[in-house]
C-alpha cells in the first residue's frame, strides 16, 4: 500500500490546513427561477491544500519517495484527512461498517454528553469478553489516536482497541472522554479501532474518533465517508521544496481525491 | 439579499413595460463564520455533504428577524474551510431560499 507519510511527530500536516470539497448538480431553471435538480455524487471531489514548513531530512526524503513512487500525479496512494475522523458513521453503531460481536446489545438514542441523544448503551449479558469495532483501510504502521466518550451506571472497565493494543481504562457514572494513542509495529494494511467490554459489562459510549496523530482532537462526527481516502492523488506533477538550512525545508502542495477515477 | 426578477420591454420611443417573472421576492444570506472549532467545521461539512452541495433542500431561520423559510438550498456545490490552527477554522456558506 502507497500511502501519504507522517511527520517524525506523528501528525499528517501541519497547520495552516485548507480542504475544499467540490459536488456536482445539474440544475435545469425555468425564467421564474422554479429548479429542477439532479444530483451526481460520482462526480465528488475533495481537495487539500497543505503546507509545511521546518521539515527535516528524512521528513523530506519520505515525502519525496511517495511522489517518485506515485510518479506526481499519476497514479493513486492513500490519503488520511488530517482534519477528519478517520471512522465512518461515528454516531450510528448499527451501521454495517461497525462489526459487533453477535451476542453484544446496542440501543441507540441514549443521551450524549454534547446535549443530543445520540449515545448507544452497549451490553455484555455472554460470559465472554466482546468486541464492537470498525476496520479501516489504512497501514497499521502510522501512528493513530482513538478517542471515545464512555460512562456506566457502575464502576465498570471499558477496553480501547487500537490494532493489536488494547488499553483498559476505568469509568463511572460521567461522562468522560477515553484516549488511546500511539504506533504499533505492525504491517498490516488495515487496522481496527473499537472497544472490548468485558462479561456481564454495560455502558453508554459516545463519539468514536480515530485520527492519524499521537493526540485527540475535538470530536468531529462522520456519516457513511470517514478521514480515509485510499484514491488520493497530488494534483500537480511538480514539487517545490525550499531549503533554508540543514535539515530545515518547506514545501507546499495540493491533494486531490477523484471520486471517479 | 434580497432578489426580485423583473422583465422589462423597452420599445422604440423610450417607454417601458415592466412586468414580474417571480410571484415574489427571494432570500439570499451569506454567512460568513470565523473561529470555529473542529466539531463545528466538521458538523458544517457533513451538512454539505448530506445535501450533496447545492443538491438538497433544507429549512433556515432567518438569524435576522427569526423568519423560518422552509425551502433553502446552498447556493454552490463548493464547500471549503481553511484551518489556521486549534479552534481557528474559518468557512463561508451561502444559502438561497428557493421558489415553491
Amino acid at each position: 500500500m502507497i500511502y501519504f507519510p507522517q511527520l517524525s511527530s506523528g501528525a499528517t500536516g501541519q497547520f495552516p490546513i485548507s480542504r475544499e470539497r467540490l459536488a456536482r448538480t445539474v440544475v435545469n431553471q425555468s425564467l421564474q427561477n422554479y429548479q429542477v435538480k439532479l444530483a451526481d455524487p460520482g462526480a465528488a471531489v475533495t481537495e487539500w491544500h497543505l503546507s509545511f514548513e521546518e521539515m527535516s531530512d528524512q521528513e523530506l526524503a519520505a515525502l519525496e519517495a511517495l511522489f517518485q513512487a506515485v510518479e506526481g500525479s499519476l497514479t493513486p496512494f492513500t490519503f488520511l484527512d488530517p482534519a477528519d475522523n478517520l471512522l465512518a458513521w461515528s454516531e450510528q453503531q448499527s451501521q454495517p461498517v461497525w462489526q459487533a460481536d453477535s451476542l453484544l446489545v446496542l440501543t441507540g438514542g441514549v443521551a450524549d454528553p454534547l446535549g443530543g441523544t445520540n449515545a448507544y448503551q452497549v451490553s455484555n449479558p455472554t460470559a465472554a469478553t466482546l468486541m464492537l469495532q470498525q476496520s479501516i483501510n489504512a497501514p497499521a504502521s502510522l501512528a493513530y489516536c482513538l478517542s471515545l466518550y464512555a460512562c456506566s451506571a457502575q464502576i465498570s472497565r471499558v477496553w480501547l482497541v487500537r490494532g493489536t493494543e488494547t488499553d483498559a481504562y476505568a469509568i463511572g457514572p460521567q461522562w468522560t472522554r477515553l484516549v488511546s494513542a500511539g504506533q504499533l509495529a505492525n504491517a498490516a494494511e488495515s487496522i481496527s479501532f473499537g472497544i472490548a467490554l468485558d462479561p456481564g459489562a454495560t455502558m453508554n459510549v459516545y463519539g468514536f474518533q480515530a485520527e492519524a496523530q499521537t493526540a485527540a482532537s475535538l470530536y468531529k462526527p462522520t456519516a457513511d465517508t470517514g478521514g480515509v481516502y485510499p484514491n488520493a492523488r497530488f494534483k500537480g506533477d511538480t514539487l517545490t521544496i525550499t531549503t533554508v538550512g540543514p535539515s530545515r525545508h518547506s514545501c507546499e502542495l495540493d491533494i486531490v481525491n477523484v471520486e471517479y477515477l | 439579499m434580497l432578489q426580485f426578477n423583473t422583465d422589462t420591454i423597452r420599445f422604440l420611443d423610450g417607454t417601458e413595460q415592466r412586468f414580474r417573472d417571480n410571484p415574489s421576492v427571494l432570500h439570499q444570506w451569506t454567512i460568513q463564520l470565523d473561529l470555529l472549532d473542529e466539531s463545528e467545521l466538521a458538523a458544517l461539512d457533513q451538512f454539505v455533504v448530506t445535501n450533496q452541495g447545492r443538491f438538497g433542500n433544507f429549512s433556515f431561520t432567518d438569524p435576522w428577524d427569526g423568519t423560518v423559510y422552509p425551502n433553502c438550498s446552498l447556493a454552490a456545490d463548493t464547500f471549503g474551510f481553511q484551518l489556521s490552527g486549534e479552534m481557528r477554522g474559518k468557512a463561508t456558506v451561502t444559502v438561497c431560499e428557493n421558489r415553491t
